[in-house]
């Protein structure tokens, strides 16, 4: 897996290419942390390059959510490919996350 | 960064610390003068005083003396000449009663016989005269009621046989007056013998004496005091001592000192002691003393201590104020001085925690003078300078290296780019390789293309160097080769031609070696030449592995006129050509150990029966694991070539597939591995080769953090059962503590808010909702899950 962090006027943006499971899920969550903690309040994380996740990643992107709707941040996803998109329902995360198809819609609302 | 500096405070400051020292430094020095000279200041003074009062003691008993001579020698004068029988006792008295008349402190004279001794009538005969307001009156004394006879001014001079002072006394019926009375013998000579006839008497008032007395005076409440020999106070000008015993008073409850000098006093001695006060209120005194001569007196001087250092303490108190102030003005001016010349340091530091804040430009103060503050801010303003100079050729830097690293990165992707991907090949052929960069852009290649429908062109190359030039020598070789390689012509001849090629302009003198292959995909039969390279591996189905140990030349680009020749190979099926960059070799890692030949042939005979991804990208795995922590040395590169069995028969072997995994994250990767390379086989949807991937990995993961609370090596197994075609079945196995998944609470994962969710219990979720059945039992001292998948 490999990440890439693209600042916008609005937020970061933080990419995630490959595969995110237990073998490397650390990495996201030292990014994100270190973000947060860093005072970035609003993240895109876009997954269009995301080819499989499993629970700890989302494990993860539920705690960096957590983190920043506590300090009244925006955290969201986008461009989640379609098998991906399909854990996310089945984990019942759709509901909890905000999910835009692409990243060119998300930065609108953000 | 934000650089925080503390605020100087007056209290570290150095006008503080500068003050502190003065003042500590004046201290000293006004110190021991003032002591000095307080001790030599309080011997003077007591030297001094000694001096002063016992003059005065003798000026005063001088005085006396003066007085009390003529009242002895004219009584001496007259006794003596009463000693003459021609003198008649009228006379006596006429001169005697004259002198009373005329001295100051004599008032009165008596002439007394002894009985019958005037007279044969007279019994008592005493001729008395005094003075009373400046009259002479004259008494005949003597009588039953005033028997004289018993009387001291009397009795004393007839036993002692000379003249003497009596104590003082009241004489009731004679002078009625409190006086002393000077007595002188009369001797008459009587047949012959010089016998007592009577006495002569001068009496004395002792308000003379005490006016005297009164006179004396020192410092400011010093006194005189005179005293009888038995130590009645005869004179002083204390009301409280008239009349007392001077013995008694030293008696009462004072030290020994004061009875010890009242003794010497008394005794006739002259001296000067210190000792207790005389009145009820005692202060430390000194006492002067001396003898009036010849009355027996005693005459001293009494003063308090404290007075004789009066002056001094005055002196001192004023010294002290003096210095008290002389030392706040001094103090105030240090402190003052020293802020005046700590205060450009001040702002130089204001200025300089600016700078340090990263404001460059910040302006330093101006100093006019050449003090060493202004060559501090002089060598400050250098520095800044030398800083802003740095930074901005620092900042040029970084932006000229930010673009050689992007184009780098441009250069990197356009090199990637150029290596084939596709690895799209007839039925029974199975190609993979892989080109990892130790820099961003690297001297390794692989290359592959058709020639013809049955002809592949494989090649593998390394340029010796690294970085740019490596990059761009191997980019004109792998040109040269799609450029030569025709279809038909020896590989042989196409080495020799790219060879010449590359000799013709090659200044830097780089070199590649390289090895190139033409294979038959009909007949599995392969040309090649190996031109300096590694020798490939063979790698068989049963795990055998040997070596292509053929070299037909020298490397590319050393000598122009290098002659190449060409090998052949038959593949047998189920075979794999294995071709690697010495960067896998010689890949070193923290303990600078290679990995080595050895180590790669026992990886590679270890991964047999596997597709050319798999084997290529677990070899690539077991090689990360070598050099975790260790630098990649040099570029990795490996290209994999299958000739499969195109009859091959299917038997259960292919519809099962075990895996034993050891209970550690990063053997996730192998199940990843191991699913992929099914689902080829198995003609796997990918959708559900996700789902298993997904299902595998949380039951997988749940086991090797839950599981087992020992530190041990565990072994889970895992088996994937291809029960129909349309039907997986996976089966885990693990020697954990029980756990049933299926007893596990299934999160209710569509209802809850967000803080209620939970993180955890989803792996668990995720395997009982995508898989259509869920078993769990316990076998012995192992926990046995089977899930079954249909797609």
């Amino acid at each position: 897996m490999e990440l890439l962090e693209q600042k916008t006027d609005q937020c970061v943006v933080v990419s995630i290419n490959g595969r995110l499971d237990t073998t490397n899920y650390a990495i996201l969550e030292k990014k994100l942390m270190d973000l947060i903690e860093g005072h970035q309040e609003k993240i895109l994380v876009e997954c269009s390059n995301m080819d499989y996740i499993s629970s700890s990643g989302l494990r993860i992107l539920l705690m960096a959510l957590k983190k920043i709707s506590s300090v009244k941040g925006k955290f969201a996803l986008c461009g989640l490919q379609e098998n991906i998109n399909e854990i996310f329902e089945i984990s019942g995360f759709t509901s909890i996350f905000e999910i835009h198809p692409t990243k060119d819609e998300a930065l609108k609302v953000f | 960064m934000q650089i925080r500096f503390p605020r100087l405070r007056f209290f570290r400051g150095l006008a503080f610390r500068y003050s502190l020292f003065f003042l500590i430094a004046i201290l000293l020095i006004l110190f021991f003068p003032l002591l000095i000279g307080y001790g030599t200041s309080s011997v003077l003074l007591f030297i001094q005083a000694q001096k002063e009062a016992t003059i005065l003691t003798e000026q005063t008993v001088a005085r006396f003396e003066n007085v009390l001579q003529p009242t002895e020698l004219v009584p001496q004068t007259l006794v003596q000449a009463m000693e003459n029988p021609n003198i008649s006792y009228e006379e006596v008295l006429r001169i005697a009663r004259d002198f009373v008349h005329h001295d100051t402190i004599v008032f009165g004279t008596c002439l007394a016989f002894e009985p019958f001794m005037y007279g044969k009538e007279n019994y008592w005969y005493a001729a008395y005269a005094f003075e009373k307001k400046g009259k002479l009156n004259t008494r005949m004394l003597g009588g039953p009621g005033y028997d004289y006879f018993k009387m001291d001014w009397y009795r004393l001079p007839k036993i002692l046989n000379k003249a003497v002072w009596t104590e003082p006394y009241y004489d009731a019926g004679g002078g009625d007056t409190l006086m002393c009375t000077y007595s002188t013998p009369i001797y008459r000579n009587l047949k012959g013998k010089r016998t007592f006839a009577g006495v002569l008497t001068m009496d004395v008032s002792l308000a003379g004496f005490a006016s005297i007395v009164k006179s004396v005076n020192i410092f400011k409440t010093g006194y005189g005091l005179l005293v009888s020999q038995n130590g009645k106070i005869i004179a002083s000008p204390r009301l409280s001592l008239g009349n007392k015993n001077i013995i008694d008073i030293s008696k009462s409850g004072r030290g020994q000192q004061t009875q010890n000098a009242i003794r010497e006093m008394i005794t006739g001695k002259s001296g000067f002691t210190q000792m207790d006060g005389l009145e009820s209120k005692r202060f430390p005194s000194y006492l002067s003393y001396a003898p009036v001569a010849k009355t027996g007196w005693s005459f001293g001087i009494l003063f308090p201590e404290e007075e004789l250092y009066d002056d001094m303490y005055k002196f001192l108190k004023v010294m002290s104020w003096m210095f008290g102030i002389s030392i706040l003005i001094l103090l105030l001016t240090t402190i003052f001085i020293t802020r005046r010349m700590t205060r450009p340091i001040v702002r130089l530091v204001d200025a300089t925690q600016k700078i340090g804040q990263g404001d460059f430009n910040a302006k330093l103060p101006v100093r006019k003078s050449k003090d060493e503050v202004a060559q501090l801010t002089k060598a400050f303003a250098v520095m800044q300078d030398e800083l802003r100079s740095y930074i901005h050729n620092l900042e040029e830097t970084t932006t000229a290296k930010e673009k050689i690293e992007s184009e780098l990165n441009v250069a990197h992707n356009i090199q990637m780019g150029m290596l084939p991907r596709g690895f799209s090949t007839p039925e029974n052929w199975d190609l993979f390789a892989t080109l990892d960069p130790a820099k961003a852009v690297g001297g390794d290649l692989y290359d592959f293309f058709y020639l013809d429908d049955d002809h592949l062109c494989i090649a593998i190359g390394d340029v010796a160097g690294k970085g740019v030039p490596a990059s761009l020598f191997m980019m004109v070789t792998r040109t040269l080769l799609r450029a030569k390689t025709v279809s038909g012509t020896p590989i042989s001849v196409v080495m020799q031609s790219i060879n010449s090629e590359l000799c013709k302009d090659n200044p830097s003198q780089m070199f590649v070696t390289f090895f190139a292959g033409i294979v038959d995909l009909k007949t599995g039969e392969m040309e090649f030449c190996n031109a300096g390279h590694n020798y490939p591996y063979i790698l068989s189905q049963g795990g055998g592995l040997r070596q292509l140990k053929i070299r037909n030349g020298l490397p590319l680009g050393i000598y122009e006129t290098a002659e190449y020749t060409s090998g052949k190979f038959s593949f047998t099926p189920n075979e794999i050509l294995v071709l690697t960059t010495d960067g896998i070799t010689e890949a070193l890692n923290t303990s600078n150990d290679f990995f080595g030949e050895a180590k790669l042939a026992a990886s590679l005979a270890s991964l047999a029966n596997r597709n050319t991804k798999v084997l290529t990208e677990l070899l690539i795995g077991e090689l990360k694991r070598f050099s975790t922590g260790a630098e990649q040395a040099d570029d990795i590169t490996i290209l994999a070539l299958q000739y499969k069995d195109s009859n091959k028969q299917e038997t259960m072997g292919d519809r099962t597939s075990q895996i034993k995994l050891l209970n550690q994250v990063s053997e996730l990767d192998k199940i990843v591995l191991k699913i992929e390379e099914l689902s080829e086989r198995w003609n796997i949807p990918a959708k559900a080769v996700l789902e298993i991937t997904l299902v595998l990995e949380e039951l997988f993961t749940n086991v090797v953090f839950y599981a087992f609370d020992d530190k041990e090596i565990h072994y889970i197994t895992v088996d994937i059962t291809l029960v129909d075609e349309h039907t997986l079945q996976l089966r885990l196995e693990d020697d954990g503590k029980p756990f049933n998944l299926l007893e596990k609470q299934m999160d209710d994962v569509f209802t809850q808010t967000i803080d209620e969710r939970k993180i955890g219990g989803l792996g668990i979720h995720f395997v009982k909702a995508m898989m259509k059945n869920v078993e769990y039992e316990r076998s012995g001292n192992n926990n046995v899950v089977i899930v079954t998948k249909n797609f």
